[in-house]
């Protein structure tokens, strides 16, 4: 190929630049800088005088692609008014009440008879009982029961975990639940004092999987015998009703339990976080239950049941970890040491640039697995995808919460230690709620 | 009884305000709008009324741009029966907002305004007080209780040094303070229902008033930051300081 202008003078630089004369003159750095120069601008200035550039219909203004007419629901993030009215009346309680009363919650291990009335006075449950039964529902809506989620949770997850556990048996009943098991039980969820009620799903042994249940329900005539352990079912000590999970000759099934069903017993085991809701185990040692108690028709979907709980997890916890974020990042702008804010350490800075962006990603997977269900879609792998990165993230985020705040986050004075340990519930929970 | 509540859309009583860097005034933009603390106080005072069998009707009247309806759907959940909004993307002055209600009142007549005595955006505290002198109503403003007794209001006022009780004539015009009351959340099945609750939307000229600013703001600053304190060794070099720097004794 024949060389032209700009061939010749880079074979010229190199030999410059192989020639040993520089070395000895102590001159390869100022060469080697002299040679980057020279190529660059000889590089641009071939580029610029290839092709020129006419204007050939002139424009009166400049145009612009517009964003499409018909937004496409997919991806479509935007809360409608009703949802942002409820987000702003949810987010207001949790932050004046729940967060308030957290601390001695937590401490007492219970959700106050106080706090409940006033969500029942919110109207969250009457938000999961269809309007036939007194309640105030028209339609399905997991995006909005997400939404209430979070932002309970963003005050305080065990409250929040109180609070969510009986609308989720709402949710189950008027999702899956008979003519008859919704005039028997939903109902009272619509009334002034409606119930507390919890879903047991949960087993305590390693690996737990929901769709693997060791917890047995055998059919014996008109009855079912339900047999196993359940684990971090909230509300024990006093809810009223229990949705059961259970495996049964045809699958997977959900038993609903009375209080005060013989042979139905109640650990004493705390757990380390959500203290408020107060999880405790339940043993079922042949529980006799009638076979019109088992939830759904043919029609049932356990897979569903299970992971629309997962996803009422997944938003708690990224309620809790926006509770989180939104402590750190005021505390390191303000909190000094070495003389400057310690946001102005990288270490610092960088740890809260990557908890905003996870925080944000799991909210969108999220979002999108429960926008999904709502639309009536498959939704279980996308539900996955949620769970594995929000258990990941959001317990690194709460561990980060601690780390930030140094020898403050370690104490009780601050409320980091307890979304520390409300958040580390995400690794063992699974299903249990239901949007 | 019918009541009428005028809210308004100010910036979140939670959000730190920016000054625009021209002065010219603060920094609107993607910034939390949300109904003035005053105005729920208002609102939430008419629902009690009401829930004690004395109003029977509640109306929620506001002035401002499209997106100001948000306001008067968070009046309609939190118990009023329907809205008018006011519609003008104009800046409308205290002067002005008096008129346009007063233009209300007539045509709706109610036997009691309720309102906050100020918006946190502009602190004026003159809207109700116009108002009343417009429509010829008598006024009990800064309220910290109200008190329907037959075909008067008796209002508890927080003065300065104490409380001042006035009887009022009805109609007539009550502005409120902080403590009359604590607005409640909205309940879920309450924000449902606002959906279906009439708002009808009129134009300043549909009332006859024409927005004619007669204030002129000429600059919007930040305040001054707070000076950081200092420590003193002894109480004598206390007492030094407060004479001769401080110069406060």
């Amino acid at each position: 190929m024949p060389k032209d202008a700009i061939g010749y003078a880079l074979s010229a630089l190199n030999n410059i630049a192989r020639s040993d004369i520089l070395d000895r003159l102590h001159l390869r750095t100022t060469a080697e800088n002299l040679s980057y120069h020279l190529t660059r601008s000889g590089f641009r200035a071939i580029s610029t005088s290839s092709r020129a550039f006419k204007a050939a219909n002139p424009l009166k203004k400049p145009q612009r692609l517009h964003a499409p007419g018909q937004t496409t629901d997919y991806f479509d993030l935007n809360i409608t008014d009703e949802q942002r009215m409820i987000r702003d009346s949810v987010r207001d309680f949790a932050t004046e009440v729940l967060r308030e009363e957290a601390e001695t919650a937590d401490a007492e291990q219970r959700t106050s008879d106080t706090v409940m009335s006033q969500a029942a006075e919110l109207g969250l449950n009457l938000f999961a009982v269809p309007e036939a039964l007194e309640g105030a529902a028209t339609e399905r809506s997991p995006v909005t029961s997400m939404l209430v989620a979070e932002d309970l949770a963003y005050g305080d997850m065990g409250q929040a975990l109180s609070i969510l556990a009986p609308m989720s048996v709402a949710n189950a009943l008027t999702h899956w639940g008979s003519a008859q098991q919704q005039s028997t039980y939903l109902n009272t969820f619509a009334g002034e004092n409606p119930p507390r009620a919890a879903i047991a799903l949960c087993e305590p042994r390693p690996l737990f999987d929901p769709m693997n249940l060791t917890t047995t329900a055998r059919r014996e005539g008109d009855n079912y015998i339900l047999e196993g352990e359940k684990s971090l079912v909230p509300l024990a000590e006093d809810a009223e009703l229990f949705l059961v999970a259970a495996c049964t000759a045809d699958g997977p099934g959900v038993f609903i339990i009375e209080r005060g069903t013989p042979r139905l017993y109640i650990g004493s085991d705390s757990p380390m976080g959500l203290r408020a809701a107060s999880p405790r185990s339940l043993k079922l040692d042949s529980v006799r239950v009638s076979a019109a108690n088992r939830l759904g028709d043919r029609d049932f979907d356990y897979r569903a049941f299970v992971d629309l709980g997962t996803l009422a997890w997944c938003a708690m916890a990224i309620g809790t970890s926006q509770a989180v974020m939104d402590y750190v990042v005021p505390y390191c702008n303000e909190r000094k040491a070495f003389g400057e804010p310690i946001s102005y350490r990288q270490s610092v800075a960088f740890m809260v640039a990557d908890m905003a962006i996870e925080l944000d990603a799991m909210r969108m997977l999220t979002y999108r697995a429960v926008s999904r269900a709502e639309q009536g879609r498959s939704f279980q792998r996308e539900a996955h995808l949620a769970r594995t990165l929000v258990k990941d993230k959001a317990m690194t985020i709460g561990t980060n919460g601690v780390q930030l705040l140094g020898g403050h986050g370690y104490t009780h004075e601050y409320p980091v230690e307890r979304w520390y340990r409300d958040l580390r519930a995400i690794g063992v929970a699974f299903g249990g709620l239901h949007l | 009884m019918k009541v009428l509540v005028a809210v308004k859309r100010v910036i979140d009583y939670n959000v730190k305000v920016r000054v625009k860097p021209d002065n010219t005034g603060v920094d609107l933009a993607n910034v939390k709008m949300a109904m003035n603390p005053f105005c729920e106080i208002a609102v939430e005072e008419a629902v009690r009324l009401k829930e004690k069998g004395i109003a029977s009707e509640i109306v929620a009247v506001t002035i401002g741009p499209k997106v100001s309806q948000e306001q008067l759907r968070t009046a309609l959940a939190l118990g009023a029966d329907r809205a008018i909004q006011v519609e003008t993307d104009d800046e409308v002055q205290s002067l002005d907002a008096a008129k346009m209600l007063k233009a209300v009142v007539d045509k709706e007549e109610p036997n009691l305004v309720i309102m906050g005595k100020q918006s946190i955006d502009t602190d004026n505290n003159q809207t109700g007080q116009m108002l009343a002198q417009l429509a010829g109503m008598p006024q009990g403003t800064f309220a910290s209780e109200v008190e329907v007794e037959g075909e008067k209001v008796k209002v508890t006022r927080e003065i300065d040094g104490g409380l001042l009780t006035v009887s009022l004539n009805l109609p007539a015009v009550v502005t409120t303070d902080l403590r009359l009351n604590e607005p409640r959340y909205a309940s879920l099945p309450n924000i449902m229902k606002a959906k279906k609750k009439p708002l009808e939307t009129v134009s300043p000229a549909d009332l006859g008033v024409e927005a004619a600013p007669r204030l002129k703001t000429l600059k919007v600053e930040e305040p001054q930051p707070r000076q950081p304190g200092i420590k003193v060794e002894s109480v004598e070099e206390l007492v030094d300081k407060l004479k001769n720097e401080a110069k406060v004794i």
